[in-house]
């Protein structure tokens, strides 16, 4: 008996796991990173990281700040399941003239994840947002 | 001004690329190629086997090492400890990393017995490797199943036994008298490393077709297997911070020679990078039992593994 005793609690319990998972799965990403607030916080530091990192600053140089984090938020709320629509460019066509290559995306992608960290949301669904993103690389990195 | 060629590989590696950045600048200035970018992100570029390939502590990956992108360069060097039981197996080298396309390393492994009836024996050998990658990217093809996928080749002489007096075991100089067939010896691997991002998981897989007996440190083929066998090995690795992740590995290994009742090496891990020019990777290890029926100490030979890398 006892030996069926310790399987039957494991199936029960990775049965519990699943349908937790799946509830988790019904609020989006977008939800769970905090919505709006925590994904404008974000921007907001985001935008004064990027301006002091010499490592892409110039290529922000002409740059309106504030449309940039406007049209950003509008991207990262869409790619994360929010209730936003993208109304920028698409990628090649906003990068292309800024020649950019893989250090400035990668040092893009650093920065981005030092600003969610500041705006509060956690590691794990910082990477399930750059995961999204980092096929990107493929259009914006012409260089 | 002297040619950064000319200066020691170790030294140039840890000046953390910034002399190599000024020497190269002065010398090259419209070759931005030439520069090492450092472009890669943290963790992104891996550690050092103890074969001295980019991976981690035991198992090879595909990504190939240093911290330069598809635009650059990069390079790094290594120092390993690792105390077993009965044995200390000691490892350094450097190894660089082009393009992220090619990587070439040397390495040299030592290996002591520092228990048993034969402590004091002492065994070493070099190794020099190329992994060149075939296609994929870990990091950014996240929105395909493809992972970045390697090939590599490893050459290993062992050079020789010594202290064997020492031990009542004079004459004893080759791993040869120990019934392997050679004391030189090729590996062949592929593997294949997927970042799941969303899940915050590394996934690596090597299929290595070798003779090594423990790793090359007791030669290459034996009384017990003439050729190269295929051996599997694996790293999974749990990010959880940009810097920090924990992860375990299974090697497996041959069982060429009668007198080593070699078996598979395994460990687990967390590696900590504070920034691009420096890494740690500590660990529990395990490389089963060895060389048991000479020194009759049959317990496997677990212990504790440390690495520092530094580079650029």
């Amino acid at each position: 008996m006892k030996a069926f005793g310790r399987p039957a609690r494991l199936v029960a319990l990775s049965a519990l796991m699943l349908m937790s998972a799946g509830a988790r799965a019904d609020k989006t990403l977008y939800e769970s990173m905090g919505g709006e607030p925590a994904l404008r916080a974000a921007l907001d530091h985001f935008a004064d990281i990027v301006v002091a990192d010499d490592r892409i600053n110039f290529t922000f140089a002409e740059a309106n700040m504030a449309k940039f984090k406007q049209l950003l938020f509008e991207q990262l709320c869409n790619l994360s399941g929010g209730p936003c629509k993208y109304t920028g460019r698409d990628m090649r066509t906003s990068h292309v003239k800024l020649k950019i290559n893989n250090a400035e995306f990668n040092a893009l992608a650093e920065d981005l994840y030092i600003s969610l960290g500041q705006a509060g949301v956690p590691y794990r669904l910082q990477n399930k947002l750059m995961a999204l993103l980092a096929p990107m690389q493929h259009e914006i990195v012409t260089k | 001004m002297k040619s950064p060629l000319t200066i020691p590989a170790f030294a140039l590696v840890l000046c953390n690329g910034l002399c190599v950045h000024t020497a190269l600048a002065q010398l090259a200035p419209f070759e931005n190629a030439l520069l090492p970018d450092s472009g890669k992100l943290p963790l992104t570029a891996g550690f050092n086997d103890v074969d001295g390939a980019g991976g981690a502590g035991l198992v090879p990956w595909a990504l190939i090492t240093g911290y330069g992108t598809a635009n650059s360069w990069g390079a790094n060097a290594h120092y390993t400890a690792i105390q077993l039981r009965d044995f200390r197996l000691r490892s350094y080298g450097v190894a660089v990393g082009a393009l992220d396309r090619i990587e070439v390393s040397a390495t040299r492994d030592q290996f002591d017995v520092t228990g048993t009836a034969l402590n004091g024996l002492s065994v070493a050998q070099h190794i020099y490797g190329l992994k060149v990658r075939v296609f994929g990217d870990a990091v950014y093809d996240q929105d395909s199943w493809v992972p970045q996928t390697a090939v590599g080749v490893e050459y290993k002489k062992n050079s020789g036994i010594s202290n064997s007096a020492a031990v009542g075991l004079d004459g004893l100089v080759s791993p040869t008298q120990l019934g392997a067939l050679s004391d030189v010896g090729t590996d062949w691997y592929v593997n294949a490393t997927k970042l799941f991002l969303a899940q915050s998981l590394l996934v690596n897989a090597t299929i290595r077709f070798t003779k090594a007996n423990e790793f090359g440190l007791l030669g290459f083929g034996g009384d017990l297997n003439r050729n190269r066998s295929v051996e599997f090995e694996t790293t999974i690795a749990y990010i959880l911070t940009r810097k920090f992740a924990v992860g375990a590995e299974y090697r497996d290994k041959p069982h060429n020679l009668g007198v080593d009742d070699e078996r598979a090496a395994w460990d687990v891990f967390a590696a900590w990078t504070p920034s691009r020019n420096i890494s740690v990777v500590a660990a529990f290890v395990s490389l089963g039992s060895i060389l048991a029926p000479v020194t009759k100490q049959s317990r496997d030979q677990n212990g504790a593994y440390l690495s520092l890398q530094v580079g650029f």
